[in-house]
């Protein structure tokens, strides 16, 4: 066992910060970031040496960086890709992030990539083995693993554990980090018909190193991780609360469809301060009966630069 | 074989494949011997069957989505509806394996070119590869290894001084080259900038894409404009560069140099070429 015994692993709590997005590269080039720190996307530069890297090195030299990834694929039952690895420890030489993270999930196996973040039966045999994963992953990164607790639309039967309980036993087994994502706390309690303050206040709060917040829909019947609305008055509630729990933790707004215009993404994040202080936008979640919504989009990745 | 492996197995092959979400269920179920109302969970109003519905949809968005972003203009010339057709089926025939997601569009140019209808008399089927060659290549283009930071990186001036030392010029990393059917970058180009684009005729063209200062240059080109920059790349020498040129062009060495004169600036500017400086003579 390996429980960590400082608070954050000794992690600095770096403030408010937003994803690094290639629609305010531009905007970045050219004024203060504002905020305090970035988290990039890891595979969105691990083979990328074009205008994304170039305003990734620039974005560092003014503020820290974490790194977080969509690819690890920390639960699946194929053999840990160590190629994906060996680039992710080569940016991180390159970019020198102060975490690096991932989610508490699967992508895909048999060699082949959903690009979701999948959820795991809640098991021993899963705990026993995502254990055994992250221990070989933070061997190789030499360093903690930062996980994140992910939305899910579905749970299994075999399920022995909670969420909270499953990520509590990793963290004793393994020494790794929590990524907080409130958003998804909130959303998999409605999907699940959880209390999502009891999940939160049983977790091991040292542990937490990072909480995100983003802004869900409601598809009717399930709400689902889209990333494309502002955060809704719930999800600050539970904001609050886990921030009281840690003692202040690094916090980061995901934003990645409909993307808003820089200053609005610094807007919506600086809510964070008023929400502290108890002050609560008045937001309820984003409703809609269409079917073509997407859960953890990606598509941001693929812009090109032109002409 | 493990209960969480088969568990992944099972869930992984109803998600890539195709057909209704009842039919891959059944499907799966059968073949990994399991039955999914006791693998997840139903809710009252929520068949176990609809919440793996909510995965096997959202893979298909997600990826589509990324396939929009790496093909507008494709997309602009086949339509919504059939360009999502061939990204269904392409999704079918090539699942992706890589954690990068810009791996995942690589092969769709030959996937199209092999659907193209047996004895087509028509070059048309051709437009829809090759605007997705021209497209796959900027993005190439885009994230490879570049000059950009380098002591190598030709600052554009106003002196002709390489003009006397031509041993150092090279063909730049991010070139690519593409002969075509269809002279494609201006149409490419309108689509990018949200501006009018007319589906372009028949008509070869030679089209090279690169990049300078993180910027995406391409246009289609004079024939031995082209065969210059091809042979460049090929020889990594300036003299033979011309010999080839001149010989495939059925042009005179001499009027090749001399047009070199007067082109060689453009080609700098666009990133083409480069003034190796590190090169020992």
């Amino acid at each position: 066992m390996n429980t960590p015994d400082s608070k954050r692993l000794g992690l600095p709590n770096l403030g408010l910060g937003v994803g690094l997005r290639s629609k305010h590269f531009v905007h970045l080039m050219q004024n203060d970031p504002v905020v305090d720190w970035f988290e990039i996307i890891s595979e969105n530069y691990m083979n990328n040496f074009g205008y994304a890297r170039h305003v990734l090195a620039h974005v560092a030299g003014l503020r820290p960086i974490v790194m977080h990834g969509v690819s690890m694929s920390i639960g699946s039952t194929d053999s840990l890709n160590l190629d994906y690895l060996r680039q992710l420890k080569e940016l991180a030489d390159e970019v020198k992030p102060v975490w690096i993270s991932d989610h508490l999930c699967w992508t895909g196996v048999a060699h082949l990539n959903t690009h979701d973040l999948l959820p795991l039966p809640l098991t021993l045999e899963s705990l026993h083995h995502v254990a055994e994963r992250v221990n070989r992953v933070q061997d190789i990164l030499q360093r903690p693993l930062i996980l994140e607790n992910p939305s899910t639309y579905m749970e299994f039967e075999a399920s022995s554990l909670h969420e909270w309980e499953f990520m509590t036993e990793l963290v004793a087994k393994t020494g790794c980090g929590l990524l907080l994502d409130v958003n998804n706390v909130f959303v998999s309690g409605h999907n699940h018909n959880f209390d999502p303050e009891f999940y939160i206040r049983n977790i091991p709060h040292k542990a937490v190193v990072q909480i995100h917040i983003a802004g869900p829909t409601d598809c009717d019947q399930y709400y689902l991780d889209t990333h494309d609305q502002p955060v809704p008055t719930p999800v600050w509630h539970l904001y609050r609360l886990a921030q009281e729990l840690t003692g202040g933790v690094s916090t980061l707004l995901e934003w990645d469809a409909n993307i808003p215009e820089y200053p609005d993404l610094v807007a919506e994040v600086n809510k964070a301060r008023e929400v502290l202080l108890g002050n609560f936008p008045d937001v309820p979640v984003y409703r809609t009966r269409l079917a073509d919504q997407v859960s953890n989009p990606v598509d941001h990745q693929m812009q090109t630069t032109h002409e | 074989m493990s209960e969480l492996a088969n568990i992944q197995k099972w869930l992984t092959s109803i998600i890539v494949k195709p057909g209704s979400i009842n039919d891959k269920i059944i499907m799966a179920d059968q073949h990994y011997g399991l039955r999914h109302t006791e693998v997840i969970k139903p809710a009252p109003n929520f068949s176990s069957g609809e919440k793996i519905g909510i995965y096997a949809r959202g893979y298909v968005l997600r990826l589509m989505e990324c396939m929009s972003a790496e093909y507008p203009a494709l997309q602009h010339l086949l339509g919504k509806e059939l360009f999502e057709t061939f990204v269904k089926a392409y999704l079918v025939h090539s699942p992706p394996s890589s954690p990068d997601l810009y791996n995942l569009g690589a092969n769709f140019a030959a996937f199209l070119k092999a659907s193209q209808p047996k004895n087509a008399d028509s070059n048309m089927f051709d437009l829809p590869v090759e605007v997705t060659l021209l497209e796959r290549a900027i993005a190439e283009v885009s994230r490879c290894k570049g000059l950009e930071g380098t002591s190598q990186e030709t600052e554009t001036d106003d002196t002709v001084l390489y003009l006397f030392n031509t041993s150092t010029i090279r063909s730049s990393p991010c070139l690519m080259l593409l002969k075509l059917q269809f002279p494609l970058a201006g149409f490419v180009r309108s689509v990018q900038r949200g501006e009018e684009a007319t589906t372009p005729l028949t008509g070869e063209s030679f089209t090279a894409i690169s990049r300078k200062d993180y910027i995406i240059h391409m246009h289609d080109m004079e024939t031995w404009q082209w065969q210059f920059l091809k042979a460049l790349q090929d020889t990594n020498d300036y003299m033979s560069a011309i010999n080839s040129t001149a010989d495939v062009c059925g042009m005179a060495n001499s009027t090749v140099m001399a047009d070199l004169m007067l082109w060689i600036p453009v080609a700098l500017k666009f990133g083409y070429i480069y003034r190796d400086d590190n090169q020992v003579n």
